[in-house]
C-alpha cells in the first residue's frame, strides 16, 4: 500500500516539477528538489484530487519536510478516508 | 509638464494578432464578427455572433509551466505588449529605464474564463477544492503584473477597471505619470476575454446584444456584439522618445474624464460631453481643430443616440463637419480592450490620412445625425482626433491625439 502511494506521489511530483522520479529520495525535501512554491501548491492540489483527501494546512511544513513525511501523511489520510467510508456503510 | 507620445502599438483581436491587420480591416470595413463559437456546446444561447479571436494557440506564445498561471486576459495582454515593445524599439535594460517605466493595464471584467471554469468545478461538479492558481489567474492586476515580470518594468504598476472605458482610463493614468515626471516610459492598454458561459449569459440577460451584427449609429442597429482581445501602447515623454531616436506614431495630447453620476446603465449625454470638453481643454485644442472622432459607438439604441447628443453639445456647429466612426462593427465590443484597439484607428487616421468607416451601416437614424463615414473609408488629412470611451456605470474617458510631424 505504502509503495503504491509513494509511486503515485512521485508520479505527481515528476509531472509538475519536471523531475525524474528516480532522482527523488525519501529524505529529499520539496525545497531540495528545487521545486518552486507555486509548483508545490499545484502538487499538493493534485495529490488531494488524486487521492480524494484533504491535507492539513501547515502540518507538516511541506516544503521543508521530507518526502517520506509527505507519504506518511497522505497514507494516513487515505486510510482514515477508507475507514470513514466503511463506517458510513453501517 | 512633459509632452507624451505613442511609439508602439500592439493588438490582439478578432482580426488576429497585430495592429496592422486590425487597421487594414478597419479601413476595408471588414468585420471580425462571426457566428459564435460557444464555450458550452450543450447550452442553447441567444447570443449568436461574436468578435472572437480566430485560432489563438497559447502554446505558440507561452511554455506549459507559464501557461498554468495565465488566464486569457494575461495571455492576450502579453502578446499585445510584445508587439508594442518591438515596434517602439525601446530597450528597458538601458540605464535605469526599467525603474522609470510604468505599467497600467485596464480590464473590465478580469479573469472571467478562470473564474467560470472553477465555478463549474465547485457548483456543478461538487469539487471540494478549486485550482490553487485560480486567484493568481483571475485577479484584475494579473495582466499588469505579468507584463512587468516579462519585461523587467519596475516602476509604478497597477490595474485599472472601468468596464468599457478601462483602456482609456489606464492610458490616462500612464499619461499623468509621464507628464509629471513619475516615469519616462509606460506600457498602457487594456484586455478582456469574456466568452465564458457566465459572461455570455450575463450579456444576454441585459438584452443589449445584437442578434445579427454590430451596426453603430444606423437605424437598424440592434445592440452590441461582444468581442475580446487586448490592446497595448508604449508611451514615452517626447524628450525620452527623441533622445533615443524613436519613431513617433502620434502625440497623446490630452485626456478628459468624467462620471455621469446619474444612472448605472443609462448613458448621460451631459457626462460624455463633459469628458470630451475636458480632453479638448487638456490638449489645448479648439473644437474645430478636431477632424475625426473614433466614437464609443456600441450600437445600442440608447448609447449611440446619447453619444451623438454629447458630440453636438461639445462641438456645437463643428459637430456636423466632423467625421465620426464606430469601429466596434469591426472588432466588436472587446470591453476593457476596446479603447486601445480604437487607438489603432485614431493613429491610423492621423498617420495615413484615411478615416476608417462605420461598417455594417444601412440607413441613417434621425437620432444619429452626424457624418458617420458609412461603409467606405475616406481619404482626408486630419491633424487631431478624439477617441471616446463611455462605460457602463457612467464612467467616461476621452483621449485626444495629435499628428506628430517632428
Amino acid at each position: 500500500m505504502t509503495a503504491t502511494v509513494q509511486d503515485q506521489i512521485f508520479e505527481i511530483i515528476e509531472e509538475y516539477a519536471q523531475i525524474d522520479a528516480a532522482s527523488i529520495r525519501l529524505d529529499s525535501t520539496i525545497r531540495d528538489l528545487g521545486i518552486a512554491s507555486l509548483d508545490t501548491i499545484e502538487i499538493l492540489f493534485d495529490i488531494e484530487e488524486h487521492f480524494d483527501i484533504t491535507l492539513p494546512e501547515l502540518d507538516p511544513e511541506f516544503e521543508t519536510d521530507n518526502v517520506q513525511r509527505l507519504i506518511a501523511i497522505v497514507t494516513q489520510a487515505v486510510d482514515s478516508n477508507a475507514q470513514s467510508s466503511v463506517a458510513t456503510k453501517h | 509638464m512633459h509632452r507624451v507620445v505613442i511609439t508602439g502599438m500592439g493588438a490582439v483581436s478578432a482580426l488576429g494578432l497585430g495592429a496592422a491587420p486590425l487597421w487594414r480591416a478597419m479601413v476595408e470595413g471588414r468585420s471580425g464578427i462571426r457566428p459564435l463559437v460557444s464555450p458550452d456546446p450543450e447550452a442553447v444561447l441567444r447570443m449568436q455572433v461574436g468578435a472572437q479571436l480566430p485560432a489563438f494557440d497559447p502554446a505558440q506564445h507561452f511554455d506549459d509551466a507559464r501557461l498554468s498561471l495565465l488566464d486569457p486576459i494575461s495571455q492576450f495582454a502579453l502578446v499585445a505588449a510584445r508587439e508594442a515593445i518591438a515596434q517602439s524599439g525601446i530597450d528597458f535594460s538601458t540605464g535605469d529605464l526599467g525603474d522609470r517605466t510604468a505599467t497600467v493595464i485596464g480590464t473590465g471584467v478580469g479573469g472571467e474564463a478562470s473564474r467560470d471554469h472553477q465555478s463549474r468545478r465547485l457548483y456543478r461538479d461538487n469539487a471540494k477544492r478549486i485550482h490553487p492558481l485560480s486567484i493568481l489567474r483571475l485577479m484584475p492586476n494579473a495582466p499588469a503584473s505579468h507584463i512587468t515580470i516579462e519585461h523587467g518594468l519596475r516602476g509604478p504598476a497597477f490595474g485599472v477597471t472601468s468596464a468599457c472605458a478601462s483602456s482609456n482610463h489606464a492610458i490616462t493614468q500612464a499619461v499623468a505619470m509621464l507628464r509629471t515626471g513619475l516615469a519616462d516610459a509606460a506600457l498602457a492598454g487594456g484586455t478582456d476575454a469574456s466568452f465564458s458561459l457566465s459572461g455570455i449569459r450575463g450579456w444576454e440577460a441585459m438584452r443589449v446584444v445584437a442578434p445579427d451584427t454590430c451596426r453603430p449609429f444606423c437605424k437598424q442597429r440592434r445592440g452590441l456584439v461582444l468581442g475580446e482581445g487586448a490592446g497595448m501602447l508604449v508611451l514615452e515623454t517626447l524628450a525620452h522618445a527623441q533622445a533615443r531616436g524613436a519613431v513617433i506614431l502620434a502625440e497623446l495630447a490630452g485626456t478628459g474624464m468624467s462620471a455621469d453620476a446619474v444612472n448605472i446603465v443609462a448613458p448621460s449625454a451631459d457626462g460624455a460631453a463633459r469628458a470630451i470638453r475636458a480632453a479638448l481643454q487638456d490638449a489645448q485644442l479648439r473644437p474645430e481643430q478636431i477632424g475625426y472622432i473614433n466614437a464609443h459607438g456600441t450600437a445600442t439604441i440608447a448609447a449611440d443616440a446619447s453619444e451623438t447628443r454629447a458630440i453636438h453639445m461639445a462641438f456645437g456647429e463643428h459637430a456636423k463637419r466632423l467625421a465620426v466612426s464606430g469601429t466596434k462593427a469591426i472588432h466588436g465590443h472587446a470591453l476593457g480592450a476596446s479603447g486601445t484597439l480604437e487607438i489603432v484607428a485614431a493613429v491610423g487616421a492621423l498617420r495615413e490620412g484615411v478615416i476608417p468607416p462605420t461598417a455594417n451601416f444601412l440607413d441613417p437614424d434621425p437620432a444619429c445625425d452626424l457624418d458617420y463615414v458609412p461603409n467606405t473609408a475616406r481619404e482626408q488629412r486630419v491633424d487631431a482626433v478624439l477617441s471616446n470611451s463611455f462605460a457602463f456605470g457612467g464612467l467616461n474617458a476621452v483621449l485626444a491625439l495629435r499628428r506628430f510631424d517632428g
